[in-house]
């Protein structure tokens, strides 16, 4: 009996020693990013009883690849609806995963709303309202993935791809310019500079045009001039009212064509 | 005279625990691991190539993770009353062998066998994820080059790309949690096994509590920072005593993901594998030295 009691004092003991150290080295992981927050019990709604479990128990990154691919499938059976609930849940399982925000956002933006836009069984009005709905749903998540991984460049050129092709007010390609500043800011990506200068002369607000021109003539400058930079820089100009002296000059410079056309603001 | 603490008797009886265990011949799961990981390493072909990648380390790591806990729990439960079953701990310990020894030999013998085993799937999953990377590779590079875009600086980003999800020294250190985790199992479930009155008792008991484990940081949390009355409070602090911290170990999914394991993550893991290992072996040692046999 003496024996057993204790035992009990060492299990109490060693757990009263160990519960700072744990909380510490959790707070640390959590910090560094190898562990992720914990699981929402909100979560259950969406989760089987199963992959709750499942989740708890060190297979969260299974059951968000499972989440996936369902989504992948619901995504072939054109279900917006669920390709929606099941990429959130993917999302949710492992926010600090970029892939899935992407993904998740480009469904909604470019799928979803092009598959509503185009669907001849529904009236006009509707189908613009959808189209707008699912392309800000798009912005919405991608948002969100930006909160828990505020470094990913994938993101914010996503981002900056969504606003500068999606959508149709001019006053969003400032919004688009500065997320392809984002992706300038951390991956020392010139062309991003450039695509973010072009959609600030989008815009309809002067000081920004003046922002385009100081930036795409510094490319200028630097003789890294393309066909789009120098198309950009004449218009803007124009819009600027730069004296003529002070033009830069069409011919003489080698022009070098864009790098990838299929790419940013020319996809 | 007989020492009373030799380490070459613990080895023997490690080693003979060993033996034991694989002629129940639970290291069948090997064969089905290897399955499995071909399977995941060839499906959905029609993925992207970074998915695909993630889907096969998913999908292996899983894997690895319920083959040692699944064995740390029943290979761990299954000893003790097998040894009473068999007459053979009667042997050992009517010769001057210590009972503490004999439960070390006994734990020593099925982290060998799990470490082995993990091992062995380890360089099972390494080989497919690396011919699967290749091929990822062979296949991103002829579309490259079929569509002209095959650049020097294009051909570097995808192989920075793939390689950030394919086969890295990291995700070995994923494998060593794995085992860190099946390890604290593994003395838990003897240490509930020191007083379990049988062989289902132990199983459900470990299971049950490895279970609870995994949900114990929320405990922990909710008595360092919840807000509740005091019932609450010490109830939440008994089940986070008795509990072991299992979610710590679950490094793994972000590992998979390209996370680092630093030295210093490493060594946290490590001191806190090590207090468990200690502190259950103390606490099985104090409810075996007295038990009838």
């Amino acid at each position: 009996m003496k024996r057993k009691l204790q035992a009990l004092i060492v299990l109490l003991l060693l757990g009263a020693v160990r519960l700072p150290m744990e909380q510490y080295v959790t707070h640390y992981y959590r910090t560094t990013g190898l562990l992720s927050a914990p699981l929402s019990l909100g979560l259950r709604d969406n989760l089987s009883q199963m992959g709750f479990a499942a989740s708890l128990g060190g297979l969260r990154s299974l059951v968000a690849t499972i989440s996936y691919l369902r989504a992948y499938r619901e995504w072939e059976n054109v279900n917006w609806a669920k390709v929606d609930s099941l990429m959130q849940l993917t999302t949710n399982l492992q926010p600090r995963y970029e892939n899935y925000w992407d993904e998740a956002a480009w469904h909604m933006a470019y799928n979803a709303a092009s598959a509503y836009l185009y669907d001849e069984k529904i009236e006009t009005d509707v189908r613009t309202s959808l189209y707008k709905e699912h392309v800000q749903r798009g912005i919405d998540i991608l948002k969100r993935g930006l909160q828990f991984t505020p470094e990913s460049a994938r993101l914010w050129s996503t981002l900056g791809d969504i606003y500068a092709n999606r959508t149709e007010n001019p006053r969003e390609a400032t919004l688009a310019a500065e997320a392809y500043l984002q992706v300038f800011r951390l991956s020392r990506n010139e062309r991003y500079a450039r695509f973010a200068a072009h959609q600030y002369s989008l815009t309809p607000d002067p000081a920004k045009w003046r922002k385009a021109y100081d930036m795409l003539s510094a490319f200028y400058q630097k003789k890294r001039v393309s066909a789009t930079l120098l198309d950009d820089l004449k218009k803007l100009e124009v819009k600027l009212n730069i004296p003529f002296p002070q033009r830069i000059p069409t011919p003489g410079i080698p022009i070098e064509a864009p790098a990838d056309p299929y790419t940013g603001v020319y996809r | 005279m007989t020492p009373s603490f030799s380490l070459s008797r613990i080895w023997t009886l490690a080693t003979a625990t060993v033996t034991q265990l694989l002629r129940m011949k639970i290291m069948a799961f090997l064969l089905i691991f290897c399955v499995i990981v071909v399977a995941a390493g060839f499906a959905f072909p029609v993925m992207n190539p970074e998915q695909q990648l993630k889907l096969l380390k998913d999908v292996s790591f899983g894997a690895l993770q319920l083959f040692s806990i699944v064995i740390a729990v029943c290979a761990t439960a299954l000893l003790l009353p097998r040894d009473l079953e068999d007459r053979t701990l009667y042997t050992i310990l009517s010769k001057p062998v210590p009972r503490f020894e004999y439960l070390l030999g006994k734990l020593f013998g099925v982290l060998i066998l799990i470490g082995a085993g993990l091992l062995i799937m380890d360089i099972a999953f390494s080989g497919v994820l690396w011919l699967r990377q290749s091929f990822v590779l062979t296949q991103s590079v002829s579309a490259l080059q079929q569509e002209g875009a095959a650049t020097p600086e294009a051909i570097a980003q995808l192989n920075a790309f793939v390689g950030k999800q394919g086969l890295t020294w990291n995700l070995h250190l994923g494998v060593v949690a794995i085992f860190f985790k099946a390890a604290v199992i593994t003395a838990l479930t003897l240490m509930i096994s020191c007083f379990a009155s049988s062989t289902l008792f132990t199983i459900v008991i470990s299971f049950f509590v490895t279970i609870a484990g995994h949900g114990q940081g929320l405990i922990r949390e909710y008595f360092f920072t919840g807000q509740g009355g005091v019932v609450k409070k010490v109830l939440s602090a008994l089940l986070a005593v008795v509990t072991p911290d299992m979610a710590v170990f679950d490094i793994i999914d972000n590992v998979i993901n390209g996370e680092l394991v630093t030295l210093a993550a490493f060594g946290m893991m490590a001191g806190i594998t090590a207090t468990y290992l200690v502190g259950y072996s103390v606490v099985s040692h104090l409810l075996f030295v007295e038990k009838e046999l």
